[in-house]
This record gives structure tokens, C-alpha cells and sequence, in this order.
């Protein structure tokens, strides 16, 4: 009888007894990958209570059951840990970027308000805000050496600001700099999220955009938790507020799901935005499927969600006449404008 | 200067002021879960709160804990690894074959194992015993704490595969992954029931109590295999 064991393959004749083996290296490493290739049982599981140790005493593997001990603890170590490396999937790896990007905009919107307040009595005039804030007061610190070219030179010169002290000018520089660092880390995550969404989601990505579509998968858990989801389900997701914690900075409105800050959604009258993101939605589906699948980019679903679109615009030019009771009373009455 | 007294071989009490559960360090100076550390006689103890250790509140509940210091235990659901910690410092000669499933967690078994030389950690489901058979020896002691509605069957199949004849079972039944509505006590009946015939092999069941007050809806169970 032959069987596998984590050191090698044995030959077993009927009193148990080893006749002969095929041992491998006491290599931790390949013991490890091939510990982990014997995970799915086939041929040559070891019978039930079958003696592992004595086994490799027997056949010359280790010398004695300390070496045993101290070879089988660095495998299973080992074979652990590349498991745990691979379990991260790289749609996990977005999601955590996603996260992150999340916390970096809540903290920078908070550090920029404070440079806004703080800076605002030394500048009033700057109408600066946000990164063109950070970046004007760590490049200058007081507005005295704004260098002539720059737009805002005149503003600055008869400013009614205050006058910035050297030690305080130290200091709101400073954070300044730290708020355009993470201005930058903002930037390398987005950047981060366009790649990998391009390659693991190549259709969401160019559907819903690399963030939005990042944003779905975010909350649905998994791209493959995504794939299941039915379009109707897509369509509010994010629309929940339990569902909307790590969405804190840039929410859009929480009576609808993430998808209407899709432009298509975003910049269509009121009246046609049920019936295109349901549009959106259902190729959407159809999208993270494909990227769940095949993987390939299949630049026709772009076209089709386009002209369904067209056709939905052309079909709706006006808005419905208002029904008695219907609950659109908040929506503005005559609102006749047509989209191009 | 605390008071140390054996329980069980491996389990101490130690006194100062009140009594607390304690094992001997085996990674000295270094905490797993933010237990306390005492230095008696030279030797260093962690204190083992039952509250956080289903083992842990079987010792308080007078279970007859079949661990020794050589002992080989199967550990089944190890999670990050509080109680396998406390099992890693009795059987200090001996091995700890911890299966968890969730990789998550086993990031931080993995850190304890690493610091720990007779804990294995292995990433695998409980419920398919066969795929860690090229790893795991026969052992004295499986020991279940899975918390999975099927875990007298996952207990049982383990068993089978692993558990010496003369080795001990123990497990933690906790009542509401079974079935939210039932009655717990019903359930456990159930469950010891399902344990002494159900299954291939047979259990003989030494003690089952719940672990009432350190753990709700819980059942402490000490088996051996039927001969
Ligand atoms: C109640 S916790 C265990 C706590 C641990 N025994 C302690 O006291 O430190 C249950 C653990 O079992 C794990 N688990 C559940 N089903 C499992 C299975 N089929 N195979 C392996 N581990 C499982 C869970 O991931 C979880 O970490």
C-alpha cells in the first residue's frame, strides 16, 4: 500500500511495517508547497491512526523525534503562512485600498478645515482651499514671500491678514506639508485602484469606472459576492446605512445606492434616473460576471448600455405629467428641460 | 510572595488575595490575550481566565482534564489561539495540532506558533479530517471547540481518524449554533446522545456539564471511546 505522508511517499506492506520510501529533502520550503498540494485527499491518505512518527524514525527521514518536532513545526509554519499570503485575493487587496483611500479622505477633509481656519486669519483673501491651500502655504508659509508671478501676489501684498510670526509660521507649514503628503497618498491609492480594477475587473471598471466599480465590490464583500448578486440588488447597494460605514466621506445621497453617482445616473433628469440605473445596474451585473469568468475586456457592453441609454432618453424627453397623490410633490413642478 | 497549588498536571491555582487559574509559561515574558504574568519559584505562570477558554472553565468545573506533560492533542478550532496557548504550556513535551479554518485568524495562530515549539498550526476544516492525514500523529486528546452545528459529528470523524484507543475526547457544545430556538438543555441531550450512538466510533461519556457561569448556553463534554 502506498502512502503520502508531509516527508515523503511510503510503501507500506500489510503489518504496517515500511518497505519501501521515496523521501524528499529536508528542505522547509518545498516539504511546505508539497504539504499543501497534499491537502486534497486522493490516493494515499495514511489510514486512521496511522504512526507518522515512527514512520519517519523508521525510513532514515529524521534521527530522532526532536528532529521530527522541530522539522514538522517549521512545515506547518511554513505551509500556514503561504496559505495566509494567498488569501489575499487580489479584489481583497482593492477592498482594502478602498478602505484606506476612505480613511485618508476622512482625515484629509478634516486636516484641511483646520489649515482653512487656521491659515484664514493670516490670508483671508487667498480663496484658496482643499490641496491648492496645503500646497500655497507649505511652498510660501507667510504671504509676505509670495514671489511676484504668482496670481494671487496682489491679494497678498494688501492682504488685511494678520501678520505671521516666525514660530507660527513654522508650524502651519509643517502641517501644511503633512496635509499635501497625504494629498499625494490619496493620489497613489486611486492610482492603485485604476490598475488593479483594470486587471481584475477590466468591465466593471470601464461600465462604472475603476472607483465606483472598486466601491462595489467593496461593499458587496468579494467580486464573486458581487458576480452573484442580481441587477436589482446593485441597484441599492450602498443604499443601506449599516452598508455605508466606510463610504463616510464622499456618500452620495443614502436613499439611493452607490450607483447613482454614476454619471449616466448623476446628470440625467429626475425622471429618467430609475429607469437608467436600472439600465446601468443589469450591465453591471453582466459585467462583474464577465470579469468574474473571463476576465476579458468586451468593450461591446459599453456600446449596448450606451444605446440603451440614447433609447431611454429619446422615449422620456419629458417629464411624466403629475398624477394625483403620487408623491412627487417635493419634485419642481415644470421642470421642462430637455436633454440634448 | 503568591501561593501556587496543582489542580491537574500542567494547571496551577495561584493565590494573592483571590484565586485565579494559571498555567507555566512556556514563552516566558511574553503575554497572548493580556493576561497577567507571575513569577513564583523561579518559574514563570500566566494566569487563565475561564471567561475567555472553554478548557479553562471545564478545570473550574471539575472536569478530570486527561492532559499531561508528553500528552499529543488535536486541537480543533484554535482561533487566534488563547486556549491552545494554555494547552501549548501543560503538554510542554508534547504537541498541539491546531486546525483552524478561518485565514484571518490563523494569522495570529501563526504568530503563536512561532514562538510556541510544540504548536503546529494548520489551515484546514475540521470537517474533512483527511486533509491534514500526512501531518497529524494518533493522539491522547481531541479537543473541539469548532462552535459549528455539526460539531459531535466533526468531533466523532476526528476521533475516528486520530484519537489513541485509551485517548480522551473533549469538547465545547455550544447550544445555539445547533438550533437558535431550541431549548439548550434539549439540545445537549440531544448532542451526548448523538456522541454515545450516532456515530463510528462509539463515545462513552465520562462528564458533560455547562459551563455556567463562565460561559452561556455551553456544554462541557469529557468522553472516551467505547471499547
Ligand atoms: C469558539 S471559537 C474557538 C475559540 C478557541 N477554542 C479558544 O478558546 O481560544 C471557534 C473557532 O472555530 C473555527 N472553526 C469553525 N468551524 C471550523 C471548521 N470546520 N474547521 C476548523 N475551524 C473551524 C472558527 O473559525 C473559530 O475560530
Amino acid at each position: 500500500m502506498k502512502l503520502e505522508a508531509w516527508f515523503g511517499t511510503l510503501d507500506l506492506c500489510e503489518d504496517g511495517k515500511v518497505l519501501a520510501s521515496d523521501l524528499f529533502s529536508k528542505n522547509v520550503r518545498e516539504l511546505a508547497l508539497r504539504s499543501l498540494s497534499l491537502r486534497e485527499p486522493g490516493k494515499g491518505i495514511p489510514p486512521a491512526g496511522f504512526e507518522l512518527r515512527s514512520a519517519a524514525l523508521a525510513c532514515g527521514f529524521v534521527e530522532s523525534p526532536e528532529e521530527y518536532d522541530f522539522l514538522l513545526h517549521e512545515v506547518t509554519l511554513e505551509a500556514a503562512k503561504l496559505q495566509v499570503s494567498g488569501a489575499i485575493t487580489p479584489d481583497q487587496r482593492i477592498i482594502l485600498a478602498v478602505e484606506a483611500l476612505d480613511d485618508i479622505n476622512e482625515t484629509v477633509n478634516v486636516l484641511s478645515e483646520r489649515l482653512s481656519e487656521w491659515y484664514g486669519g493670516y490670508f483671508p483673501e487667498s480663496g484658496l482651499s482643499g490641496e491648492a491651500l496645503a500646497l500655497f502655504v507649505a511652498k510660501y508659509g507667510s504671504r509676505k514671500n509670495v514671489d511676484p508671478e504668482n496670481p494671487l501676489s496682489a491679494k497678498a501684498a494688501d492682504s488685511m491678514g494678520a501678520e505671521l510670526e516666525t514660530l507660527d509660521e513654522a508650524l502651519i507649514k509643517g502641517f501644511a506639508t503633512s496635509v499635501c503628503s497625504l494629498y499625494d497618498r490619496r493620489k497613489q491609492i486611486e492610482a492603485y485602484i485604476e490598475s488593479s480594477m483594470e486587471n481584475i475587473a477590466p468591465n466593471l471598471s470601464l461600465l462604472a469606472g475603476p472607483m465606483l466599480g472598486a466601491r462595489l465590490i467593496s461593499i458587496a464583500g468579494s467580486l464573486k459576492k458581487l458576480a452573484a448578486f442580481p441587477s436589482s440588488t446593485i441597484q441599492v447597494i450602498g443604499a443601506n446605512k449599516a452598508l455605508f460605514k466606510h463610504l463616510r466621506s464622499r456618500a452620495p445621497s443614502p436613499k439611493h445606492g452607490i450607483i447613482y453617482s454614476h454619471p449616466m445616473i448623476n446628470t440625467a433628469p429626475w425622471w429618467q434616473r430609475g429607469k437608467i440605473s436600472r439600465a446601468v445596474a443589469a450591465k453591471l451585473a453582466l459585467a462583474a460576471r464577465m470579469d468574474l469568468y473571463s476576465g476579458e475586456k468586451v468593450p461591446s457592453l459599453a456600446e449596448k448600455l450606451d444605446a440603451k441609454v440614447q433609447q431611454i432618453r429619446a422615449m422620456n424627453p419629458e417629464p411624466p405629467q403629475k398624477k394625483q397623490g403620487d408623491g412627487m410633490k417635493s419634485k419642481p413642478k415644470g421642470k421642462k428641460k430637455r436633454r440634448q | 510572595m503568591p501561593e501556587i497549588s496543582t489542580l491537574s498536571e500542567g494547571i496551577f491555582e495561584i493565590t494573592r488575595g483571590k484565586k485565579q487559574l494559571a498555567t507555566r509559561n512556556l514563552d516566558p515574558g511574553t503575554t497572548v490575550y493580556g493576561e497577567k504574568l507571575f513569577s513564583v519559584e523561579g518559574s514563570e505562570y500566566r494566569t487563565w481566565d475561564p471567561r475567555r477558554s472553554k478548557l479553562g472553565a471545564m478545570v473550574l468545573k471539575k472536569f478530570k482534564i486527561p492532559l499531561k506533560r508528553d500528552s499529543k492533542v488535536l486541537y480543533l478550532g484554535a482561533a487566534s489561539g488563547t486556549t491552545v496557548s494554555h494547552v501549548s504550556d501543560i503538554v510542554s513535551d508534547g504537541a498541539v495540532y491546531a486546525v483552524e479554518f478561518s485565514p484571518r485568524t490563523m494569522r495570529d495562530l501563526i504568530g503563536l506558533a512561532a514562538r510556541r515549539r510544540n504548536v503546529y498550526p494548520i489551515l484546514a476544516d475540521a470537517g474533512k479530517p483527511g486533509t491534514y492525514a500526512h501531518l497529524v500523529e494518533p493522539v491522547d486528546v481531541v479537543f473541539q471547540d469548532v462552535a459549528q452545528p455539526n460539531q459531535a459529528e466533526i468531533a466523532a470523524r476526528n476521533a475516528a481518524r486520530y484519537l489513541k484507543s485509551d485517548g480522551h475526547l473533549l469538547l465545547a457544545i455550544k447550544a445555539r449554533s445547533i438550533d437558535t430556538a431550541a431549548n439548550p438543555k434539549q439540545v445537549f441531550r440531544d448532542e451526548v446522545k448523538k456522541l454515545e450512538q450516532a456515530f463510528e466510533p462509539k463515545f462513552e461519556i465520562l462528564n458533560a456539564r455547562d459551563l455556567k457561569p463562565y460561559h452561556e448556553d455551553h456544554l462541557g463534554v469529557l468522553a472516551k471511546l467505547k471499547e
